[in-house]
């Protein structure tokens, strides 16, 4: 299949903008005010442990240079050691990233399957009651904080119900699910207000379309045109969207992992910036990054096999 | 082609009442924020930072509508105060972005070429972040505090509004107004100016209510989770990161900062929807 | 003739306004025939596509209801039988196709699918039967390769054969009756004389009747059985097609026939031979415009990383002299490179090599002066009216704009000019406070005339300048030009895809092809005597108004007349 073949050639066309990630993360802890060997190690380093990193990094040596010894350990898996932790940034994420993972799937899935039916039942009653709920309470759930989201839930569903934990992640897979509920729940609540948006306006675009009236005029029930027609078409702007949105929802996610002290990436972003541990900063920002350009080459591969018309 | 159409009119009138009542209601709400930022020393009932150790974790009652915290200050006062913070994140946060945006994605757009490609590959690599991990990358590079947070929002908020601005500007450019202009001699900066920009520019304001929710937002998670508004002043984010360990004890110091900001944050959705149905904008 | 298959009794329609209920539909009776061709006649607004999409059932909007009427179709009243019943006489009784195939086929849906769709809901078959019979009907409406073609999907083809997938999607159910709305007005002259044919053929074959809507009064003529006409929701006039054709009643018909462009105009063309016509080149007359050998080549596809750019020849060596107070029709199909050399010509467009030269200054050689002198003394007036006006400012603004930043008079004197521009094209003078948006097609189309007019051009290029308007509109407009080049010493430059409205205009013609002119001259010569095989059948393909000229009668001397190289209209994104 020749329209398939964009999976071979896109990854080229990524090089430029992960240079551009790998500048602008490398740029970040250039930045910080002070000795850079001190800021990579902290305030108790020892002068061993200084000569060490300045020379690893060529601290000394002019910036490009300092850039070429980054890149040079970056292609050796180095990113540097945490402060806070004492071991190597990527065996910290490697620790870290289940949860995020865990947490971006579930929370996706969710939202699908809120906002289709949800999309779907305004679009089908355009204009009357149903679609007017639908309509104030996704603009409501837009402004929802997915921060204290969580808390109401946490309230809720913990507190007064008690059927879910408060927080952490288990051990066991059922009890891992259990701890993922209600972040989940969190973003999903948040991300579907976006797409149920992006699908009710798209579908009833698509049921006022030429192609709906075509389909109709060729004695199509309503649920035909609606299931074969409408929603094929919808799907392609909001595969779109939820690329786009991806970014925000990974975003999201540092928010909700530290309500919900899920030990994920994001919590892992905040407590090292306010530990001041930027390799760990710096690593985390890679990965996020690297994963968002990751889920859009996905979307790509999704788009084109939804759409004919897509040639990439 | 004579395209024969049946007016959509009817279909557009009878949704005219609830597009009035949209406007209304999200201007009102607003309004009613403005008024209580501007005029928070009269309004509120007491000082926002008083500590009254008499009067700790009061569930909500006539004293305190809306209870007080573990340090005995009153919520609704600091709520009232609040909006003073959270009205210029969202006005402040949006302003810079917009502007610069703007400028960026009009000159890219009209010019094209190499500035634009450059513009371009760096929106690109800025938006392979995930928006609210850089915030926080570059918040953690210049320290915690709102003005990091202004600095960091006008460092990557800008993208939204050049890819908009942009893009319209390459549609209107190849309408045939903007060609009659060029054949009729008028200066680029006439054309760009007074035939272009305010034809493109409708769904960058329409854009910037939205974006306003999502400014705020941030703002207030950026704060919920220490790295902006600094206590002790009164921010909704940084109530609500106050009250989440006494949510078994106190749910109203969480709630009702909370409930503010999707309020505030409603408000700006309903603008920018009206908005956006006003100027036959649709996103 | 047979019995009567469809008659349609007192049909009101009204929608639900503001202000209480407007009627869309007046009291409309008709009968349709079996095995006829009914032409549906009026122009934009006049309620032809929502009459006949009333009589399914398919209205726009929920706002609009039917007040009254019967819809008799072999014994039964459509009018009243249920919503279920309703959804086997669509496609089953009644099928339809539309004027643009594009957006009415489903997009992301295999073409054969969508044929196969109906037969498998309305006649119950399997998947393998359904496909067999879909194969089938391609086969019918002209795909000359069905079984490999079933499975490709709409955008792969062009205009014409998507409207032949629409066709064959409408007949999937075995329709009585076809109603086919504007089938042809978004294609080429060429296809659209294919596209008649078959549908002609079809009846043929299967002895349905149709009811053809268009704006067209010269496919009517060619194609229909009966005529009924249509204004503001009203039937004006119906009747045998040459009694309404050579004996209109009502004057709106009159009007009609007489504004279509295929109707000869007599004395028109020799009134404007202007009196001292140097088409042969007087050598005291320097001409106005010459081009020599021009090409523009544009980019097209690849990418930095792909490779396999494309270049296309938009426009291949042409060349071509205008003299001071000629009017010139340009003439082809879409993607002939027509729009290209007139964008070209006023500078817009970079030239690949060899020359313009305006009033003796070279465009390549000096480009600043010539450009210079072709804005203060050239003007282009474009083809959709209102993506041409700047929606933000009024008429007088706009107007007023083009005096002042070319400073052709004095800013005191701007508003008097701003008037006598809008008296010059027929507007009313309050029109100067006026926006776009609130203005009709040909008032735009007028107000951009004006535009040019401000300039005070020595040539104006008209780009399809009426192919976006009405007949009685394209005949007001035409009229206008008419009249300002003969007013004015004005030099035109006519550039369309119908050659009837260029023969009423033009006193010479130049046909292009695929970038490059292969006939010109004189337009009763061209007319009368094409030489070229590509203008005789562009010529053939116009169905004239006149019955008895039949469309395709002489079967045109085709040369390999492949489609265009690259269509930019039909490109999809």
């Amino acid at each position: 299949m020749h329209r398939y073949r964009f999976i071979l050639t896109r990854p080229f066309q990524f090089l430029p903008v992960l240079f551009g990630i790998s500048v602008i993360t490398f740029i970040l802890v250039r930045l910080i005010p002070g000795d850079p060997a001190r800021n990579i190690l902290g305030t108790r380093a020892t002068p061993a442990a200084l000569a060490n990193i300045r020379a690893q990094y060529g601290l000394d040596q002019p910036v490009w240079l300092q850039y070429f010894y980054f890149l040079k350990n970056l292609a050796n898996g180095e990113m540097g050691k945490s402060i806070l932790y004492k071991i190597d940034v990527l065996q910290l994420i490697g620790t870290r990233i289940e949860p995020t993972i865990a947490l971006v799937l579930t929370s996706v899935v969710l939202s699908i399957l809120i906002a289709v039916p949800m999309a779907a039942i305004a679009a089908r009653n355009a204009g009357r009651a149903p679609d007017h709920a639908v309509r104030i309470v996704s603009t409501f759930g837009i402004g929802l904080p997915p921060f204290w989201l969580g808390l109401m839930l946490i309230i809720l569903f913990s507190v007064q119900l008690g059927v879910l934990p408060v927080s952490g992640y288990g051990s066991t897979f059922g009890d891992k699910l259990s701890h993922l509920v209600l972040p989940s729940l969190t973003v999903a609540l948040s991300l579907s207000t976006v797409l149920t948006r992006s699908l009710r306006s798209a579908m009833i675009e698509q049921l006022k379309s030429d192609v709906a009236t075509a389909a109709r005029a060729r004695g199509m029930p309503e649920s035909i045109v609606f299931w074969r027609h409408v929603v094929p078409n919808s799907l392609v702007p909001t595969i779109n969207l939820l690329a786009v949105n991806i970014g925000w929802l990974i975003g999201g996610t540092v928010v909700v992992e530290t309500v919900f002290a899920l030990p994920g990436m994001g919590q892992l972003l905040v407590r090292a910036i306010f530990s001041r541990d930027y390799m760990v900063v710096q690593g985390v920002a890679m990965t996020f990054a690297c994963a968002t350009v990751l889920v859009n080459f996905l979307a790509d591969i999704v788009t084109v096999a939804v759409d004919p018309r897509v040639k990439l | 082609m004579s395209v024969e159409t049946i007016s959509p009119a009817p279909i557009v009138r009878r949704r005219l009442l609830p597009r009035r009542l949209t406007l209304v209601v999200g201007a009102g709400i607003l309004l009613v924020f403005l008024v209580l930022a501007l005029t928070a020393p009269l309004v509120a009932p007491y000082d926002p930072i008083y500590q009254n150790a008499e009067v700790r974790l009061q569930p909500p009652s006539l004293a305190h509508l809306f209870g007080t915290d573990n340090f005995g200050r009153d919520i609704l006062s600091r709520v009232i105060w609040g909006a003073r913070i959270d009205l210029q994140i969202a006005v402040i946060g949006v302003l810079f972005p917009f502007l610069i945006g703007t400028t960026v994605g009009t000159v890219a757009g009209f010019f094209g070429g190499v500035v634009d490609a450059a513009f371009m590959r760096l929106v690109d690599i800025i938006l392979a972040f995930p928006f609210l991990v850089l915030m926080l990358s570059i918040i953690a590079i210049l320290g915690p505090g709102l003005g990091s947070f202004y600095i960091a929002m006008a460092l990557v908020g800008w993208v939204s509004y050049a890819r908009l601005i942009r893009a319209q500007m390459l549609v209107l450019k190849s309408s045939d107004y903007a060609v009659a202009a060029v054949s009729l001699g008028f200066s680029r900066t006439r054309i760009m100016f007074r035939h272009l920009l305010p034809n493109a520019i409708a769904g960058s304001i329409v854009f910037s209510m939205s974006d306003a929710t999502l400014v705020l937002l941030s703002g207030a998670a950026v704060s919920y989770l220490g790295l902006g508004v600094q206590p002790p002043l009164a921010e909704w984010g940084v109530m609500v990161a106050e009250g989440q360990s006494f949510i078994t004890t106190g749910w109203w110091i969480a709630v009702f900062p909370g409930l503010s900001i999707v309020t505030l944050a409603f408000g700006f959705s309903l603008l920018g929807d009206a908005l956006g149905e006003l100027l036959g904008v649709h996103e | 003739m047979s019995g009567t298959l469809l008659s349609v009794r007192d049909l009101t329609l009204t929608v639900q306004g503001e202000g209480g209920p407007r009627t869309l539909i007046d009291n409309v009776a008709f009968d349709l025939r079996e095995g006829e061709i009914l032409g549906l006649v009026g122009e934009s607004g006049s309620g032809k596509s929502l009459l006949c999409r009333s009589l399914v059932r398919l209205l726009p909007s929920l706002l609009i209801r039917m007040e009254s009427g019967a819809i008799h179709l072999q014994g039964r009243d459509l009018a009243t039988i249920s919503d279920a019943e309703m959804l086997k006489v669509r496609g089953g009784e009644i099928g339809m196709i539309f004027q643009n195939p594009t957006s009415h086929l489903d997009p992301v849906m295999r073409i054969g699918d969508q044929i196969a769709e109906g037969i498998r809901y309305h006649q119950r078959l399997g998947a393998g039967p359904a496909r067999a019979a879909a194969v089938e009907i391609l086969a019918q409406v002209g795909f000359p390769d069905p079984k490999r073609q079933y499975d490709s999907y709409p955008h792969e083809f062009s205009g014409g054969m998507r409207q032949r997938a629409m066709i064959g999607v409408a007949l999937s159910c075995d329709p009585k009756i076809l109603i086919a709305d504007e089938p042809t007005t978004a294609l080429d002259v060429t296809i659209q004389a294919q596209i008649l044919t078959l549908l002609m053929d079809i009846r043929d074959k299967r002895g349905l009747s149709i009811i053809l809507i268009t704006h067209d009064l010269g496919i009517v003529a060619q194609t229909c059985d009966r005529i009924a006409v249509m204004r503001a929701g009203r039937l004006l006039e119906q009747g045998p097609k040459r009694q309404i054709l050579s004996n209109p009643k009502d004057p709106y018909t009159i009007n009609l026939i007489s504004s279509h462009p295929s109707m000869p105009e007599g004395t028109a063309a020799a009134m404007f031979v202007p009196a001292e016509a140097p088409v042969a080149g007087l050598p005291r007359v320097k001409p106005l415009l010459e081009i020599d050998d021009l090409h523009v080549r544009f980019r097209t596809g690849g990418s930095l990383f792909k490779g396999g750019a494309k270049t296309i020849s938009a426009v291949a060596g042409v060349s071509l002299q205008v003299m001071p107070g000629e009017t010139v029709g340009i003439v082809g199909e879409s993607g002939s490179g027509k729009s290209t050399l007139a964008r070209a010509i006023l500078g817009l467009n970079e030239i690949s090599s060899g020359h313009v030269s305006f009033d003796g200054v070279d465009l390549a050689q000096q480009r600043g002066a010539g450009l210079a002198k072709l804005r203060r003394e050239a003007a282009m007036v474009f083809q959709d009216p209102y993506n041409a006006l700047n929606p933000r400012l009024t008429i007088g603004q706009t107007l007023a704009e083009v005096l002042k930043v070319q400073g052709k008079c004095p800013p005191s004197a701007i508003r008097a000019r701003v008037e006598e521009l809008l008296d010059l094209v027929g507007l009313e003078r309050e029109f100067a406070t006026r926006k776009p948006r609130s203005m009709s097609g040909g008032q735009c189309q007028r107000a951009g005339i004006a535009r040019a007019l401000a300039v005070d051009p020595k040539l104006i290029i008209a780009d399809e300048c009426v192919a976006a308007l009405d007949v009685t509109i394209q005949a007001q407009i035409i009229a206008l030009f008419r009249q300002l080049t003969e007013t004015m010493n004005l030099t035109l430059l006519f550039i369309a895809h119908d050659l009837a409205i260029v023969r009423n205009l033009c006193e010479r013609v130049i046909v292009m092809y695929r970038g490059e002119i292969v006939e010109q001259g004189r337009s009763e010569e061209i007319f009368a005597r094409p030489q070229h095989a590509y203008t005789a059948a562009l010529i053939a393909a116009i169905p004239d108004i006149d019955p008895d000229r039949p469309l395709l009668s002489r079967p045109a001397p085709r040369c390999d007349l492949l489609p265009m190289p690259v269509l930019p209209a039909e490109t999809m994104p």
